[in-house]
């Protein structure tokens, strides 16, 4: 649905976003994730046709971005900080964003509706969009940017400024949506995209670092497998049994935690190298009894930091 | 076309909605009828050639008012990115607004229409003069809202947008005032562009082919700029 192919965008001679490439399917919720300033913005604003590219092409629903004016129909926006116009109500608001897409004046009203009570919005309809909270702002921003029926998504950091509740029930529409559209939604609460996002990518100053589902992130930035255990028995003759079967293994840690029981942690640098089976065989051979054994997984924050500090993936 | 329209609609809302479009106005007509009503009852005659002489310098001060936020607001809170990413050419957001601008100026002009009503039931009132003087006058504020949109279109900032189109028209209208005080090749030159000047002539009752194009180019070319000021942000 969305194909980006060696999309850069330069302010002066700073590159805000620099040989990007990636493909978002068809139904696919993808994330964007990314410090400040890693280039998300300028990203979303020029898959939207809002700022053009400085080299490169993308193309959305097979249009490329030069064909401005159709891939903006099959795209709705919602930028950072969802703006609107403060002055209006909630319906004459979305009354306007219909009529500036085209929606012929017999089904307006109802997509409306429809759109409105998708997004919980039937109870401020008539108010004044300066006196609503930050929340419905943003479904207003939401039930706007869907108003056209777009077969694609980008939505800028759409819940900051959201309280607890609000940013569940966001992340439930959006999920919700995600299921007949293409959603690409950045953000850097790292939680909200491993719930929401079915692959996500991590951008560092305008570059993309990695991209893949979080289990797959996550494998990539431990280079290696890590188990954890907790060993009743001889320590020693279990870990030259280890070392026996698989002569690359490594202790990272290890400590007496009580009578008899040893913590240990082991890594392993070839991720196929069934480490989990190894160890277990060699407590058996060894005469040792497992009494607890965890397959470590980074979590996305390590991945995060890693990437985003200068570090590249293995 | 359609979107032109239903922006100038939303904006046609929010002037006449909300304090800042009908503060201006009722103040915009407040000072018009003082001007009127002062020059009619020093003078005592049935014309309107004084309103019509102090009209630029009302322009001078109320048109700056109601374009200043017109972009400028638009870009300040980000919903300019909304409307550039809708189906919609920048021509069509610039046009939308003017149209917007100049609906309310008309309206403002039109509620004006009372003083003439009102002289004609006074005395003899030239209607030929009135009406050209009153073409005049729109063509003026056209020209006006033009180069005050794009004011607005250069800044994020409705107060700069404001002392900015209000600079640009007191050149103008300064430029005719002082024009006795330069040099002779810019006094031809001024007496051939200014449109102050060209104002002054259709106040005479005269209504020529120079004067209105003269107008209407320079509002193309104000809009054109207003037009080139957005797309040129896209580029930055």
């Amino acid at each position: 649905m969305i194909k980006v192919k060696n999309l850069c965008r330069k302010y002066d001679a700073l590159f805000a976003v620099k040989d990007l490439n990636f493909t978002v399917k068809r139904g696919e919720v993808m994330g964007l994730l990314g410090p400040n300033g890693a280039g998300k913005s300028t990203t979303m604003k020029m898959l939207t046709c809002f700022l053009p590219p400085s080299s490169g092409d993308a193309s959305i629903g097979g249009l490329s971005l030069a064909d401005s004016m159709k891939v903006r129909r099959l795209v709705g926006y919602l930028p950072e900080h969802a703006p609107s116009y403060h002055d209006l109500d909630v319906e004459a608001y979305l009354q306007f964003t219909g009529k500036m897409h085209g929606i012929p004046q017999g089904t307006r009203q109802d997509k409306i509706k429809e759109m409105a009570s998708a997004c919980g919005l039937d109870a401020v309809m008539f108010r004044r969009i300066d006196e609503l909270s930050k929340g419905y702002r943003q479904r207003v921003g939401l039930a706007a940017s869907m108003l056209h029926d777009p077969e694609c998504l980008i939505l800028d950091e759409p819940t900051t400024g959201l309280d607890p509740n609000q940013i569940v029930e966001i992340r439930h529409l959006i999920r919700r949506l995600g299921e007949q559209k293409t959603v690409l939604l950045s953000s850097h609460i790292l939680p909200e995209v491993e719930a929401v996002c079915d692959r996500m990518m991590i951008m560092d100053k305008g570059e993309l670092q990695a991209l893949g589902t979080s289990a797959e992130l996550s494998k990539q930035a431990q280079g290696g497998v890590l188990v954890s255990a907790s060993i009743q028995g001889e320590i020693d003759r279990f870990s030259t049994q280890l070392q026996s079967t698989l002569p690359d293994v490594e202790v990272l840690q290890q400590k007496a935690v009580e009578d008899g029981v040893t913590h240990i942690e082991i890594q392993h640098p070839d991720p196929e190298c069934q480490l989990a089976q190894a160890v277990f065989y060699a407590a058996v051979a060894s005469g040792a009894v497992l009494l607890e054994m965890r397959n470590e997984r980074a979590s996305l924050e390590d991945v995060f930091h890693k990437l985003t500090q200068g570090g590249q993936l293995s | 076309m359609s979107a032109m329209l239903a922006l100038c609609q939303k904006e046609w809302r929010i002037s006449l909605d909300t304090p800042q479009g009908y503060v201006v106005s009722i103040a915009f007509l407040l000072a018009s009828g003082f001007f009127f009503g002062s020059s009619l009852f020093l003078n005592g005659q049935a014309d309107m050639r004084h309103w019509f002489a102090v009209l630029p310098l009302l322009y001078i001060f109320f048109i700056p008012a109601m374009s200043m936020r017109l972009l400028a607001d638009e870009l300040h809170d980000g919903t300019y990115e909304l409307l550039a990413t809708m189906p919609t050419r920048t021509i069509d957001i610039v046009l939308g607004k003017y149209l917007s601008l100049m609906g309310h100026i008309t309206f403002l002009l039109v509620l004006t229409w009372l003083y003439p009503f009102t002289l004609l039931l006074l005395g003899h009132l030239d209607m030929g003069i009135v009406l050209s003087s009153y073409l005049a006058a729109w063509l003026l504020a056209a020209l006006f809202s033009a180069m005050c949109l794009y004011a607005s279109a250069l800044t994020q900032h409705a107060m700069i947008a404001y002392i900015v189109g209000l600079v640009l028209l007191l050149v103008v209208f300064l430029m005719t005032q002082a024009s006795p005080t330069l040099p002779i090749a810019v006094q031809d030159w001024i007496a051939m562009l200014g449109p102050i000047n060209h104002y002054q002539h259709m106040l005479r009752g005269v209504v020529s082919l120079a004067d209105v194009m003269l107008f209407v180019c320079a509002t193309f070319i104000f809009l054109a700029l207003s037009w080139f000021a957005l797309e040129r942000r896209r580029w930055r």
